[in-house]
């Protein structure tokens, strides 16, 4: 204290100074944050003292100011996404650029992948095609070369011989009403039917492909069951002529299942050529 | 109290009614919620220095958002609208920034 009352005397400018220093601190507030110096210790303003209506109105009008900042708020957030109005031109210019641009580059890889896409479709059907004919063709033909044994529904015919002798003529016939009435594969006593198939007479019976082949005769033939039975046994028809003239026994028996396992082996063409 | 009743009042009006924006206002409706935002705090500040008057927000906060959009309208009709935008929505910026320190200095005393 001495000390200060000493300090006082002898620089009397310094003390005005620090009394200049505490009425600034007066004036200014207490809250010694430093930056905002100015709040005013006032009482309460004069404003409160309007009556109620007024107050209620200005408190109104303070919850519809908030509601539509609330308001605005929401609907900009729900908006800004698609909004390209606040750009400026220049902005726009670009967007639109790399849009542009990208639009391009997308469609030439749009293009690139459409023509591989095309170019692997056709390779792949152009395969498929060949192979679908090619198994095609060998399964029709396997069964119409008779290189493939076959199976399917169709008639099982037994002539048996009596008396006599059943010409070989005859018996193509027989084969041949078979092919009208619609055999797909036929079966002569073990021996596959085929064009080249043919009878001659032999002794004791038939030669089937230069396979003598003797009586009881049983020929397999598969296709539509009563269309074929009513090929042998419709009136005046083979099945007649064998029982009459020849003295034949002729049954026909319908079969869901005929098994013709009866091959012939391929033969090798040595003019005939396939037509590239 | 009653200006947060109105903002969850306007939120869930808008979040419900979900309208959409007129084309004239597009630009215009971010620099109003800006300035908006910015009265609100400064009247929170207010509120804090125990100076806080009804008549005042509502005058202040209808000024500011008048000003900004006004300004950002003369900008666009002099062809600076952008910049202008970005202009007000700096100075808003600034604004909101100091009135939320004064008011964070109220709360935690310095």
């Amino acid at each position: 204290m001495a000390k200060e009352t000493n300090h006082k005397h002898k620089q009397p400018r310094a003390l005005n100074r620090l009394l200049h220093q505490e009425m600034a601190d007066e004036i200014n507030d207490d809250v010694s944050t430093g930056t905002f110096p100015q709040v005013k210790k006032k009482p309460a303003r004069s404003i409160r003292k309007g009556t109620g209506r007024g107050r209620i109105l200005t408190t109104l009008l303070v919850i519809i100011l908030c509601a539509l900042l609330g308001f605005g708020y929401v609907t900009q957030i729900q908006n800004s996404q698609s909004s390209y109005a606040t750009l400026s031109e220049d902005e726009l210019v670009r967007l639109l650029d790399e849009t542009s641009a990208q639009v391009d580059t997308l469609e030439q890889q749009k293009t690139q992948l459409s023509e591989q896409l095309r170019s692997i479709k056709s390779a792949a059907d152009k395969q498929k095609e060949v192979e679908r004919v090619a198994k095609e063709n060998e399964e029709s033909s396997g069964i119409l070369s008779g290189r493939l044994p076959a199976e399917g529904k169709g008639v099982v015919i037994t002539v048996g011989q009596r008396s006599g002798h059943i010409p070989a003529s005859m018996m193509f016939t027989l084969i041949e009403e078979l092919r009208n009435a619609g055999a797909e594969v036929m079966e002569f006593n073990g021996v596959r039917v085929v064009t080249s198939t043919s009878f001659t007479d032999t002794e004791s019976g038939v030669s089937c492909s230069g396979q003598s082949v003797t009586p009881p005769y049983t020929i397999k033939a598969i296709g539509d069951p009563s269309a074929l039975q009513n090929a042998i046994q419709i009136a005046g028809g083979v099945g007649s002529q064998l029982r009459v003239k020849h003295g034949a026994a002729v049954s026909v028996v319908q079969s869901d299942s005929v098994q013709i396992n009866a091959v012939r082996q391929s033969t090798d063409y040595k003019y005939a050529r396939t037509v590239e | 109290m009653p200006a947060i009743i109105g903002l969850i009042v306007g939120v869930v009006v808008g979040i419900f009614i979900k309208p959409d924006v007129p084309v004239a206002l597009q630009p215009y409706l971010p620099i109003m919620v800006v300035a908006a935002i910015d009265a609100l705090l400064g009247s929170a500040r207010a509120y804090f220095e125990r100076s806080f008057s009804d008549r005042v927000f509502v005058i202040s906060f209808l000024s500011n958002v008048i000003t900004a959009v006004l300004l950002v309208f003369l900008g666009d009709q002099l062809g600076v609208g952008s910049q202008l935008t970005t202009a007000v929505i700096v100075v808003l910026g600034i604004r909101i920034f100091s009135n939320v320190s004064a008011i964070r200095r109220f709360i935690f005393r310095g």
